[in-house]
């Protein structure tokens, strides 16, 4: 059954070599260019330039570098080379030896300049003088020394220790190199903390929990786009935030032109994104209802027997139950009333879906970060299975993940137990979110209301979740009420704002580190982290400031961070010491996997029968023990119900959709001046927010096209210039996110507004994924 | 230069590629209500049809290079020519911004660069283009007061042929170099073994503004 399949062959040009690229080649090639790709180095002199007023001070030599590292301006972390020149990073491209995304970046990447040598980095760490917190109040920062910085630091901690309570810290990680995410969940799990919350709760876990229902595996989904035919798009936008983008990128030129059949693109949207524009076909749907479409189309696949047969028999379990619910419940007559799409429309795309092979059903945050948005993300992803693309050349694929050297176990003395055994403050896999990992959102109600307990001490890496959460403000009032937050970033972001202490990190372009990319590839690969230039001011890598915390607090947590490298040269030198030489590494900057094997059926269903559930045999077993199912075996079906609005239909007219626009930098530095001045490609315009609002509707309201208006939820409101557009559903008001900064510098703050800030709180019960598309507006003139 | 709208993204890395490897000034609010901000490479929707039956295509617009170039015709002070390879450049030393050429290209290519020397934020000396890496490029710092425009990165492909390397497949324009989704494809137009040669007589294409007459270089290929 196995079948080993070559990928990403395709020709590059570097360095002044011709050469036919592939992973096989891959290790002949990199031995004799690495020198050319890695950190080549050209010292030389300058012909005299023409004498001429306008060349005054060009510099008779030069020193050039190219340095081979990665990018982190977005979870793809696409390996990269930066060309230095006299010691100043000056132009950022693609490393050809990386496959992910085949060597390419997305234009996020160009912008890692600018976040480097943005002038409103911090310089030193700043202690809080102001005693009062809260929006708008100027902290009055004090530059001190680093020493007192982490004494003060270290202090706190230790006595946290030395009480007994170590679960009083909370620790938030933003968008970090996995290098740094696993030394801060070590430094978590050393210091005896349950609470260490990242930004996933924001980001789409119930893509995770409808694979985990489906499947087990509670991660990201990764296709085959090489070979795939067919791609059905449900609200996910792969030209703009999908992970990782640049592969998207890449692969869309590839599966268009570059391969004989060219791949059909169906995206189903109620906005018309940039990826719809370049689709074959848009299919707008009424908001909230992918999980009935994705029901109908299973319908026609499975009245007119269009399915794959023999993965359905050999490979899956729960069918004969899935079937009886969809064809009882979804005929597409039924669901047009539903999602507003013509039956018609409904049995093409189904057909073409299932006789196209293979194809792929995709589901992006549009169609499932909705409150019951893991059953969606099952449905959608239970299409994959019904056409037999799973684990098939074209089909889903099943993420292989690097084998780094291990570390010896954490050290785990009785104070560490003792708070690991505490409950974690968001709730997670209690009977409120079941399946749930990290539920981000949930923070500011816990330490508001001291639930389960009181936090003593806050930590953050990196995060911003006072502009990226639904209902903002509460978090705001949570960190106001927080009585110690030290803030880790190079920039004074929205949360920075809070805090007691900043302390300046490093950008992704100064620091050593090793990385990863979310499933996309399905091969592991692994890049480098190297410091291009020397870092800005007295930043310090967040792995060097852990490392030095945990020396200081003695006993347990500095044994666990003994004998692990004691700094991050060290530890990136340790971590990836078996899988390829260390000066081969810094050279090529990429590591990778053999092939990938497809079809290991035998192997990757974690599920309780082994195989694919039509029936969540994981959801039952998980409910049972939570005392939440009912009992019903259609509760662990994939299913529809009619989404859970806030506000009143007849008060708030329109489904307010916030979007992700490719050039928002998701690295908690926003919005740079190459990214904000084309920020709304569609619009042709930049530097601010625009209210998209379908042509008829504004007209009803007797709007005019430019227009300043207020958009206002039960929550709040907010204001901005209406856009009128062809391409929103009626019933929608879409809003771009990533604009409405009240901090950073003055390419960020005060331009345009945050669409976060009118959203009402609401969660996906299963994975605990904030809910971000469910809130009714009003548009009225300003 | 052959821009494929089939393979094309609309992710915009050539505007960004473009002003990362050219130095080209980053704009302001300011600069993009009053229309003066710089693009050598700029990517502009259009807008067709009724919900739900829209288009908009999303087209990157760099220089079009044209043979018959109307900006070269209208300059006063022949500082803008037409290379004899066909790229069509502007000396910046000999610019006198009147913007003559701003009003006579068709294409919306050309910027007036309006920003003070003085302002150092976009001014980065040690940025590209300088005469480090790629050789001889003539107007090394930018410069105010003058037109500017792409330039089909001509300091990569003279040196290039210095070097005796192949255009259009060893060295190619920064926007061809960063396009993730490989649409755009460079090389000589007049080598019938080229890619872009291939590409031409096996796809559909357009040149914008044909009716114009100006022999434009830069070939659309659709859907």
């Amino acid at each position: 059954m196995k079948n080993k399949v070559r990928s990403g062959s395709k020709e590059k040009e570097q360095n002044g070599f011709k050469l036919k690229m592939d992973r096989r080649k891959f290790l002949k090639w990199s031995a004799f260019t690495g020198a050319a790709v890695g950190a080549s180095k050209i010292i030389g002199q300058l012909d005299t330039p023409a004498a001429s007023p306008l060349q005054k001070n060009i510099q008779k030599t030069f020193e050039e570098k190219w340095i081979a590292t990665s990018c982190l301006n977005c979870p793809a972390r696409c390996a990269t080379r930066v060309r230095v020149v006299n010691g100043k990073a000056v132009k950022i491209t693609g490393n050809p030896l990386s496959q992910v995304s085949e060597g390419k970046i997305c234009p996020r990447a160009h912008i890692g300049l600018q976040v480097l040598y943005d002038s409103e980095r911090i310089n030193t760490p700043l202690k809080r003088t102001s005693n009062k917190k809260g929006k708008g109040v100027d902290p009055k920062w004090i530059p001190i020394s680093w020493d007192q910085a982490l004494n003060e630091v270290t202090n706190r901690l230790r006595k946290l220790r030395e009480n007994g309570e170590p679960h009083k810290l909370l620790l938030f990680n933003g968008l970090n190199t996995v290098s740094s995410e696993e030394l801060i969940f070590r430094f978590a799990d050393a210091f005896g903390t349950p609470n260490l919350i990242s930004g996933d709760g924001l980001d789409s876990e119930t893509e995770k929990s409808g694979n985990w229902m489906a499947d087990g595996h509670y991660a990201h989904t990764a296709y085959d786009l090489d070979h795939t035919n067919y791609i059905l798009a449900f609200g996910a936008d792969m030209l703009e935030s999908s992970k990782p983008l640049s592969r998207f990128l890449r692969k869309w030129g590839k599966f268009r032109r570059e391969k004989p059949n060219r791949t059909k693109v169906v995206v189903i949207n109620p906005r018309y994104s940039v990826t719809a524009a370049k689709a074959d076909e848009w299919i707008p749907i009424n908001p909230g209802t992918d999980g009935a479409l994705a029901m109908a189309i299973a319908h026609v696949i499975i009245s007119e027997e269009l399915y794959d047969k023999t993965f359905v028999k050999g490979w899956t379990v729960g069918f004969d139950s899935y079937k009886n619910l969809v064809l009882s419940q979804y005929a597409p007559k039924e669901v047009s009333k539903i999602t507003g799409i013509e039956p018609e429309a409904i049995q093409r795309i189904a057909r073409e879906f299932a006789q196209t092979q293979p194809a792929l059903a995709l589901r992006g945050k549009e169609s499932i970060n909705w409150p019951e948005g893991s059953f969606t993300s099952y449905a959608i992803f239970c299409l994959n299975a019904l056409v037999g693309s799973i684990d098939v050349p074209g089909g889903v694929i099943y993420q292989e993940s690097p084998q780094y050297n291990e570390m010896p176990r954490w050290v785990e003395d009785e104070t560490t137990k003792k708070g690991k055994a505490k409950p974690s403050l968001d709730f997670r896999g209690t009977d409120k979110f079941p399946a749930a990992k990290v539920v981000t959102n949930q923070i500011p109600e816990s330490l508001l209301e001291n639930a389960p307990y009181p936090i003593e001490m806050a930590i953050g890496f990196n995060t911003n979740f006072n502009m990226s959460s639904p209902g903002p403000d509460r978090w705001d009032q949570a960190l106001t009420k927080l009585p110690y937050y030290v803030h880790l970033s190079p920039f004074i972001s929205e949360m920075a704002l809070y805090a007691d202490l900043v302390l300046p990190s490093t950008t992704f372009l100064e620091e050593w580190g090793y990385d990863h990319s979310p499933p996309g590839s399905g091969f592991a690969e692994v890049k480098i982290k190297q410091p291009a230039v020397s870092p800005h001011g007295s930043a310090r890598p967040i792995i060097d400031i852990l490392f030095h915390i945990a020396r200081g607090l003695k006993g347990g947590v500095a044994q666990s961070f003994a004998n692990i490298g004691d700094h991050a040269e060290g530890f990136v030198k340790i971590r990836t010491e078996k899988l390829i030489p260390w000066k081969d590494f810094l050279r090529k900057g990429v590591w990778m996997e053999k092939d990938y094997e497809y079809r290991k059926y035998d192997r990757i269903f974690h599920t309780p029968s082994k195989k694919f559930e039509f029936s969540s045999g994981n959801l039952k077993v998980l409910l049972a023990k939570t005392k939440k199912g009912k009992g019903e075996g259609s509760d662990y079906l994939p299913h529809y119900r009619e989404p859970k609005f806030l506000g009143d239909k007849e008060k708030f007219p329109f489904v307010l959709l916030p979007y992700q626009p490719l050039m928002t930098i998701e690295n908690g530095s926003q919005n740079y001046p190459w990214a904000q001045e084309i920020f709304l490609p569609m619009d042709g315009v930049g530097w601010e927010t625009l209210v998209e609002i379908n042509s008829e509707t504004a007209k009803k309201l007797r709007l005019k096209d430019g227009q300043v208006v207020w958009v206002e939820s039960p929550f709040q409101k907010i204001r901005a210039k209406v856009k009128f557009s062809e391409g929103v559903h009626p019933g929608v008001v879409a809003i771009p996110s990533g604009q409405g900064h009240t901090s950073y510098g003055k390419w960020q703050k005060g331009i345009g507004v945050n669409p976060h800030d009118i959203i009402g709180v609401d969660y996906d019960t299963i994975s605990g994924q904030a809910a971000f598309f469910n809130t009714r507006v009003k548009v009225y003139k300003a | 230069m052959v821009i494929d709208l089939d393979k094309c993204v609309g992710c915009q890395a050539c505007s960004t590629a473009c002003k990362n490897e050219n130095n080209v000034p980053y704009g302001s609010p300011d600069d993009q209500r009053m229309r003066r901000d710089i693009f050598w490479n700029k990517v502009i929707a259009v807008t067709n049809g009724k919900y739900p039956r829209v288009n908009t295509e999303l087209i990157s617009m760099p220089c079009m290079h044209c043979d018959h170039a109307p900006c070269v015709t209208v300059c006063p002070a022949k500082a803008t020519y037409r290379r004899e390879d066909g790229i069509v450049v502007q000396d910046f030393r000999r610019c006198i911004g009147c913007k003559y050429c701003i009003v006579a290209c068709p294409y919306g290519a050309r910027s007036f660069n309006s920003k003070e020397q003085e302002e150092k934020e976009y001014h980065r000396p040690d940025l590209p283009p300088d005469r480090s890496v790629w050789g001889q490029w003539p107007f090394p710092t930018r410069t105010h007061g003058v037109v500017e425009k792409c330039t089909f990165c001509f300091h990569r492909i003279d040196q290039g042929i210095k070097e005796g390397k192949k255009i259009g497949t060893e060295v190619v324009p920064a926007c061809v170099e960063d396009c993730p989704a490989e649409a755009r494809i460079f090389g000589d137009l007049d080598d019938t073994h080229s890619k872009v040669s291939h590409l031409l007589s096996s796809r559909a294409w357009i040149r914008l503004r044909e009716e114009l007459d100006t022999k434009c270089k830069v070939y659309y290929l659709l859907r």
